[in-house]
Formats: C-alpha cells, sequence, structure tokens
C-alpha cells in the first residue's frame, strides 16, 4: 500500500516537473502573445452557465486575433473550472497567477466565489472582471473598494433604483407601495434603494408591508396597500412569491401595475400567474430578444450550435472591457491595467459600461426593462437612473 | 369599516385552512398524548398525491380529492405502524415519540426532495379564479369552497366521535388507554383509525393547500401555525382546535392589517404564551397534566 502510494507521489511529482517544464517551454515560444484567464464552474449545478462564458471567451479570443489582436500581440486564454466551489477558485486564482502568469481573470460568476479571490489578486497584482457576481461585496467591502476586483454587471441595490425611475418618469407614476421579503438581503437592498430613489424624485410611498420567507399568503399586507390605492406595487422577490402575491393582489380587486427585479423571470411564473402579471414591468440585466444583442447570439449559434445563456453576454462585456482596459494601458502588466480598467468606458452588449472609481461596479449602467404581455417578456427599453 | 370586514374575511379563510390542518394534530395528540410532528409531511404528501392524480392521471377532480385523501389515510397509518407502534410496544418515553415523529417529518420532506424535486408545483385550475364580488368586497371562490369543505369534514367528525360507537371507544381510548383496554376496547385497532381519520383530513387539507398556494416539500412549515392554533385552542379538543385556529388567522391577519407585519408572528406568540400562562390546558382544553 505505501509502496503504491510511494509510486503515485513520484509519477505525479515527475508529471508536473514534465508539465511546468511544457508551460516554460510555452512561454519561451509565446512571448509575444498576452496571456488571460478565466475561471468558472464547469461542472456541478453552474456548469451550463460556465461553460457559455468560457466558449464565448474562447470565441472572443479568436475574432480579436483575427482582427490583429491587443497591442499588436495575439491574446491567448487559460480557463480553469472552480466547481462552484470558493475554495476551488481560490486554488484556481492562484494557479492562474501564479503559474499561467495571466495579466487579467475574466469569471467567476458566482459572488461567493468572487469575493475569496481578492487577497489572491492583490498579492499578484493581478485584476479581476467578474460576471454575474451582483453582491456588493464583490467589489467593495467595508466601505473601501477592493484595488483589482470590478465587475460588469450591475449590483442589487441598483436594480431597485433603476425601476423607480422607470416608474416615475416612465410610468409616470407618482405614488407607489412595496411589499418585500423582510429576512432576505437582496429583496431588501432593492427596497431601500427604490424607496430612496422615488422620493428623491417626488414620488410618495404610501406603502411598505413585509413578509417573511416562506409565508403563501400575502391579503392582509395587501388589503392595507389596497386602501392606499398606489399607481404601482414593488415586489423585489423571487417568481414563486410573486405569482402568488400578484394572484392574491387580483383575488383583491388591486389594479396596480407591479414591478420588480430579476428575480422575476421564469416558466413558473407565467404557468402559475398569467393572468395576474400582465402588463407588468420589471429589470433585468438584459433581454433576448433586444435588437443590441441578436449579432452575438448569431454569432454564438454558428460556433457552438446552441443559444446562448444569461452569462455569455455579461462574458462578453467583460472581455470588451479587458480589451478596452489593456489598450488604455498601453502594456500587458496586470497592475497598469487594472488603473486602466479604472477608466473604462464602452458600450457592450448588455448597456454602456462606464466603471465607477470608487466602486469598480459599472456606473449608471443600463438596465433592460421588460413587460409582460401575453405571457411573453417583451424588451421596452435600455434604462438608466439619472 | 370596508377594510375591517376585508382583513375579517382574509383572517377567516387563513383561519379555516389552519383548522384543518390543527384537527388532525389535536386528534391523535387526544389518544396517543404526543404532538403528531409528521402530520405536516403528510398533509403535504396529500398535496402532491392530489396534483398527481388530478395532471398524470387525469382524474375528474372529486376522484382525485378523494383518492388523495385515501392514500394519505394509508400513508398515516404505515408511518404509526413503521414509527409509533415499536416504541408503544417497549412502552418508551412520550419523548422518544415526538423524537421519532420530527424523524418521519423530516424524512418525508427530504425523500420529497430527494425524488420529485425541490422546485413548486402549480395545480391546474379547478374552480375560477374571479372572486365574488360583493360591493367592494372581494372573497374569493376557492375560499368560500375551503370553507365549505372544512365545515363539512369537521361536522362529519364531530358525528363519528359523538354518535357512533366507534367514536365513543375513541372518547373513551383518550380519556384512559388502560381503562378502554380493560372494559374490552381494541385500543390498537382504535389507534389505527384515529391515525387513518387524521390522514384523511391531511390529504384533504393538503389538495386544498396545493390548490390555493402550489406544491413545495416545505409544506410542512406552515402546518407548524396550525399546531400552534391546537395548543392555543386546547390540545385533545376539537372545538378548541377550531377555534384555536380561526382565532390565530383573525388575529394574525388583524396584526398584518392594522399595525405591521413584522409584528405578526410576535403577537401571534406573546398571545399563546399569556394564554398557556393564564390557561395552561388552552382555551377549550380539559387535561393538563404530564403532556408534551
Amino acid at each position: 500500500m505505501k509502496k503504491t502510494l510511494a509510486l503515485v507521489l513520484a509519477m505525479t511529482m515527475l508529471l508536473s516537473i514534465g508539465l511546468t517544464g511544457c508551460a516554460k517551454k510555452e512561454d519561451a515560444a509565446a512571448a509575444d502573445t498576452i496571456k488571460i484567464g478565466w475561471m468558472g464552474s464547469l461542472s456541478g449545478d453552474q456548469a451550463v452557465w460556465g461553460e457559455c462564458e468560457f466558449n464565448t471567451v474562447k470565441m472572443l479570443v479568436e475574432e480579436q486575433n483575427a482582427k490583429g489582436g491587443v497591442l499588436g500581440k495575439k491574446i491567448e486564454v487559460i480557463g480553469y473550472d472552480t466547481k462552484g466551489d470558493p475554495q476551488e477558485a481560490v486554488n484556481v486564482a492562484k494557479r492562474l497567477t501564479g503559474q499561467d502568469k495571466v495579466v487579467t481573470i475574466i469569471g467567476p460568476n458566482a459572488s461567493g466565489s468572487a469575493i475569496p479571490i481578492a487577497p489572491v489578486l492583490e498579492a499578484a497584482k493581478t485584476p479581476d472582471i467578474a460576471t454575474v457576481a451582483t453582491n456588493p461585496k464583490v467589489t467593495v467591502l467595508d466601505g473601501k473598494v477592493k484595488p483589482f476586483n470590478f465587475r460588469v454587471c450591475f449590483i442589487d441595490p441598483y436594480q431597485g433604483a433603476a425601476a423607480a425611475g422607470y416608474a416615475f418618469d416612465v410610468l409616470g407614476a407618482k405614488s407607489a407601495a412595496i411589499l418585500y421579503d423582510t429576512g432576505d438581503d437582496y429583496s431588501q437592498g432593492l427596497t431601500q434603494f427604490f424607496e430612496e430613489t422615488f422620493v428623491a424624485k417626488g414620488g410618495k410611498i404610501v406603502g411598505k408591508e413585509g413578509f417573511k420567507t416562506g409565508d403563501v399568503d400575502f391579503r392582509p399586507q395587501l388589503s392595507k396597500i389596497k386602501e392606499s390605492a398606489p399607481d404601482v406595487i414593488f415586489m423585489p422577490y423571487f417568481f414563486k412569491e410573486v405569482a402568488l402575491s400578484s394572484t392574491q393582489a387580483r383575488e383583491l380587486g388591486i389594479t396596480a401595475t407591479l414591478l420588480g427585479g430579476d428575480g422575476w423571470p421564469s416558466e413558473q411564473l407565467i404557468s402559475m400567474a398569467k393572468d395576474a402579471v400582465e402588463g407588468s414591468y420589471f429589470v433585468n440585466h438584459l433581454d433576448f430578444s433586444d435588437p443590441g444583442v441578436a449579432d452575438y447570439k448569431a454569432r454564438y449559434k454558428a460556433k457552438f450550435s446552441k443559444e446562448p445563456e444569461i452569462n455569455g453576454f455579461l462574458a462578453h462585456d467583460a472581455f470588451l472591457m479587458f480589451v478596452d482596459g489593456i489598450t488604455k494601458a498601453g502594456e500587458a502588466n496586470g497592475e497598469k491595467i487594472a488603473a486602466a480598467l479604472e477608466n473604462v468606458d464602452v458600450t457592450g452588449i448588455t448597456g454602456h459600461i462606464k466603471i465607477g472609481k470608487d466602486t469598480h461596479n459599472p456606473e449608471g449602467k443600463d438596465a433592460a426593462i421588460l413587460k409582460i404581455v401575453g405571457g411573453n417578456y417583451v424588451f421596452q427599453q435600455k434604462y438608466a437612473v439619472k | 369599516m370596508l377594510q375591517f370586514l376585508q382583513q375579517l374575511i382574509n383572517g377567516l379563510s387563513i383561519g379555516s385552512v389552519y383548522a384543518l390542518m390543527a384537527v388532525g394534530y389535536s386528534l391523535v395528540y387526544s389518544i396517543m398524548n404526543f404532538s403528531n410532528f409528521a402530520h405536516g409531511g403528510v398533509i403535504m404528501l396529500g398535496a402532491y398525491f392530489g396534483f398527481f392524480y388530478l395532471t398524470i392521471y387525469k382524474m375528474p377532480f372529486i376522484a382525485a380529492f378523494a383518492a388523495a385523501a385515501l392514500t394519505t389515510a394509508l400513508l398515516a397509518v404505515v408511518i404509526e405502524r413503521t414509527a409509533y407502534k415499536p416504541l408503544r410496544d417497549r412502552k418508551a418515553p412520550f419523548l422518544y415519540f415526538i423524537i421519532s415523529a420530527m424523524g418521519a417529518s423530516i424524512f418525508l420532506e427530504n425523500i420529497v426532495i430527494a425524488t420529485i424535486g425541490p422546485t413548486f408545483r402549480t395545480y391546474p385550475q379547478v374552480v375560477e379564479k374571479a372572486p365574488v364580488a360583493i360591493g367592494s368586497l372581494s372573497i374569493g371562490r376557492l375560499d368560500i369552497m375551503m370553507f365549505i369543505i372544512s365545515a363539512i369534514c369537521l361536522g362529519l367528525l364531530v358525528y363519528v366521535i359523538d354518535h357512533t360507537k366507534i367514536g365513543k371507544a375513541i372518547t373513551a381510548t383518550s380519556y384512559s388507554t388502560k381503562g378502554s383496554a380493560l372494559m374490552g376496547v381494541n385500543t390498537d385497532f382504535i389507534i389505527i383509525t384515529v391515525f387513518a381519520i387524521g390522514g384523511l383530513l391531511a390529504g384533504v387539507a393538503g389538495v386544498l393547500f396545493g390548490m390555493k398556494y402550489t406544491v413545495y416539500p416545505q409544506i410542512g412549515f406552515i402546518t407548524l401555525k396550525s399546531f400552534i392554533a391546537a395548543v392555543f385552542g386546547g390540545l385533545g379538543s376539537l372545538p378548541g382546535a377550531v377555534i384555536g385556529s380561526v382565532l390565530l388567522g383573525v388575529i394574525e391577519t388583524f396584526t398584518s392589517g392594522y399595525l405591521s407585519s413584522q409584528y405578526r408572528d410576535l403577537i401571534a406568540f406573546v398571545l399563546l404564551i399569556t394564554v398557556l400562562v393564564v390557561r395552561p390546558m388552552g382555551l377549550m382544553g380539559k387535561v393538563t397534566e404530564d403532556k408534551a
């Protein structure tokens, strides 16, 4: 037994020597390429999303190289599987920065994996652009921005502000009521920013009612909201509660327009509450049928013969951010790219991306407003709060 | 005033859901002297059975309803035979029954997550969704139906307990298991009967709950409220369970409606503790000693 173990260990050592050797040779041979890293889930629950992200990045690298690459050099992408595990994400980040010496990392999609890699990035002075990690803590911790963490998606509180702005400016709502989940960070964040923005614009919050995660009956709260007769009701939670509460609201004779966030879109919502949510609006990262994304969708489908997932769209824009950053930096150096990423100003397929220096988030990024019409999600417009 | 009436209707409707579930807890408690937490799991499965009978086997609603109730009755008896009878035979302390019941409840929830999946399912529409409107008050058709079905079930149950031979045997057993066994009552059979009745009610409650709020593995969590209602009304007393449930539903609704929904559970539980401190047997309970 011990002998076998020793043998296996010896083989592993030999192999790793061989592999590092190879890598070094490649280094020498490919000194005129710029290496970028990708990390995300290629196995487990989120494998579909990860695969789409990696495919998208590979596709864009090829396209960019065909156009002559960046800074006169070809780009090479190296990707590893995080298995959706924060611990594994740290290992992957160490490997990408330490062994592969990439200049920038794209991904991961999950906030849980994007948060713990910050120390690795700081030690290696390599920037990371997260794709769909929406938790505020990914880029800002205890009020201080993390120097090497960036992201391409909007954050949870932003959606609330966008919903409020759209309700007031576009839908012309003067009064709003909020029903929210008091036990959920996502719901609370959206609620807080909806309220602040709506009031700042001159609107009036006429009712704010909470419920607890797991509740199924919202009629007491809704009856109270009905009394105050709001123009819109904001429902910042997930589709199951949305289905139940919207149906109950209609049962009580409430005719106000319903509003929500990216917790809404689901086939279950339509199958359960088709009539109740008809004519409602919600904020999303993008719309699949938006004309602005059609080109990327077609290219992706032609190459991989399937439709891209939502993550692909954001990975696409993360790559655009990288290209803009490295071009501005003028040098394939992680620290310089990080500094340049703070000044990124590009128009991606998911909206205009202008990174905030204090937040490292895309500021004022347009949200996609979708309306439910006849059981379909119909794109209305790109929208940014002003 | 209008708001008051609407909230009263909301409260009665929520209360009648609690009542149907609470009676099952009370019934088993009156005989076995322990809280059968597996009841929540059986209700949850009742909702799933009803859903599958309706969608996969395409049964007409009444047939699916009855079939679901019969299946859960059988399930409740199976749970009694496997999880409780071995304990009874060994004269285990009551605490063991409660732990066994909790185990059964967790088992049922997880077996559903593992086999059917954690996502929720929606019942096909059986009753028209548009509510009955009286002025600007609205009463859901499903609520009316639930109220009527609950009333019929509870009425039948009271009739069976008060006016049939088996009902008398159940009453006798609830006073003293040993005494009625000495008088020639087959107590083992009575226990099976009680579980079967509890299972029937669980099936009815499950299907009604599923129709109103969709079906998902954590329904058992909601049934805890009905357990509280049963304690509130007096565990072991059927009228107590019904009154406790309706009161709890109305109190909750008024708290949410007039104070704040954050205070809903706070007030409901403070009330529960107050009732237990002032009247440990609950509103309608008879016996107080040594019950868990």
